[in-house]
């Protein structure tokens, strides 16, 4: 049995196509990179992942088991990273961790070692609108990873950070042994060295499924479809 | 399970509650709204209208459904920074406990503005509310809030995503919470009888627990959507 499975999802903003009759079995602690142009439903589908909204078409299971409204509980088992942070800015740093424990039933006395864990140990009652892009996007992963996640949904993880925070979050994302992360990001080089799974994107459908292990490298990715014209 | 459904309620009302403390984005702007409107009501009616109580109660709950509807409408802004909203939705209960949360948080507020307003229209109306009255009244604007959150809430939250959501609102929860301006202009004044057997006191009841029911009910969907 597949950790995470899709049946024929499709999601539809009235007459326009967010994913379509997308299919995919992904094992547990597997690494998967979504990629595709702007607009090729690769938020669309992290979000449908995230129960944000609801596929139009089709079955979304994990472990086994469909995504309901009648079964919140599956949400605890959901980590998930955003374009926005899900931050409150006039909250400091640790309150807003112990907000998302008391959400999420976790002993609020986990949130310093999460800041440790992302290095924003000195900056835990600072409010969160002093913060730069990065440590935002930092705090926004100490977050989704508090609850220790079986399932991890990161969208662009790596936009718009510096050096140090990248490594900081790739460090992050390298601990993270036995989750099973879904990801999308625009940079294949570095989403490839994660990724055990490319998953392409296009007009919504998935058009190819590469295990990185058989391809020779993300420059065949990107010859093949950055430069490829889009689909509608 | 209700257990951590109860939590989340509660952490939702503290967060919202800390929020305002720290911000005070509501409490300034209606507490000025609020005394605004009394100024310009003691202003207008003071000395040309006979039956100053008549004036006094419609100041106070007219005040105080502006004063609400500006609450509200700030309320929900603070959960479309960073998406934030998105990150309550991601718990795992059952998302009626968000609105819930913030109904709680918001009755509270509203219930504190009545108590602001009610003194504004006091000092500027010079209408003295008898001691019965008040503490009729300690029993009133918690109901009454109650009814303001409970609509105004559900309204924010299907116009979260809506670009006229400032202006959207009043129009909205104005014409649906009629029932409790009307119960608080009648509960605004010592009838003779126990008030709790009034039928005014029922409406308000009924009210409260039908636009609860409703939004509780019906959130997860229109947050959805």
């Amino acid at each position: 049995m597949a950790f995470l499975s899709l049946s024929t999802v499709s999601k539809y903003f009235g007459p326009k196509v967010g994913v379509e009759g997308i299919s995919i079995d992904v094992n547990r602690g597997e690494t998967v990179l979504l990629f595709g142009h702007n607009g090729s439903g690769k938020t669309t589908l992290l979000r449908l992942l995230a129960t944000l909204t609801r596929p139009s078409e089709g079955t979304i299971s994990l472990q086994g088991t469909e995504f309901s409204r009648d079964r919140p509980t599956q949400r605890g088992e959901l980590g998930f990273v955003a374009h926005e942070t899900y931050l409150y800015e006039q909250l400091t740093a640790l309150e807003n961790l112990r907000l998302h424990a008391r959400l999420h039933g976790v002993d609020p006395n986990r949130c310093e070692a999460q800041l440790d864990a992302v290095g924003l140990t000195d900056r835990g009652n600072d409010p969160v609108s002093e913060f730069s892009h990065g440590m935002a996007k930092r705090l926004a992963l100490a977050r989704a990873t508090l609850h220790d996640p079986a399932l991890l949904l990161l969208d662009e993880p790596f936009t718009g950070l510096d050096e140090e925070s990248l490594l900081r979050v790739t460090d992050q994302l390298r601990e993270l042994e036995e989750t099973t992360v879904v990801f999308a990001t625009h940079d294949v080089d570095r989403g490839f060295r994660y990724a055990d799974r490319v998953l392409v994107l296009d007009g919504g459908q998935l058009v190819r499924d590469i295990d990185t292990a058989q391809c020779p490298g993300p420059d065949a990715i990107k010859q093949q479809y950055v430069n490829a014209p889009r689909q509608s | 399970m209700i257990r951590q459904y109860l939590r989340v309620v509660r952490a939702i009302a503290a967060k919202d509650l800390l929020l305002e403390a720290r911000g005070k984005r509501r409490a300034n702007g209606a507490a000025v709204l609020a005394l605004l409107i009394v100024v310009i009501f003691s202003f207008v009616f003071v000395r040309r209208v006979d039956e100053q109580a008549v004036i006094a109660r419609g100041g106070l709950w007219i005040a105080l459904v502006f004063a609400t509807t500006l609450a509200l409408s700030r309320g929900i802004a603070v959960e479309d920074d960073n998406a934030a909203i998105e990150g309550l939705m991601l718990a795992p209960v059952d998302r009626s406990a968000i609105y819930l949360g913030k109904v709680c948080s918001s009755a509270v507020f509203v219930t504190a503005i009545g108590w602001v307003t009610l003194v504004a229209v006091t000092v500027f109306l010079g209408t003295p509310f008898e001691p019965a009255l008040l503490v009729q009244l300690a029993l009133v604007f918690p109901l009454a809030a109650i009814g303001f959150s409970a609509a105004g809430v559900l309204l924010t939250a299907l116009t979260l995503n809506s670009q006229v959501n400032e202006s959207l609102l009043p129009v909205l929860l104005v014409p649906l919470v009629v029932p409790v301006i009307l119960a608080g202009i009648e509960l605004t004044s010592l009838a003779g009888g126990p008030f709790w057997l009034s039928e005014w006191f029922r409406i308000l009841l009924v009210y409260d627990g039908t636009v609860i029911v409703t939004g509780w009910v019906s959130f997860e969907f229109v947050i959805e959507a």
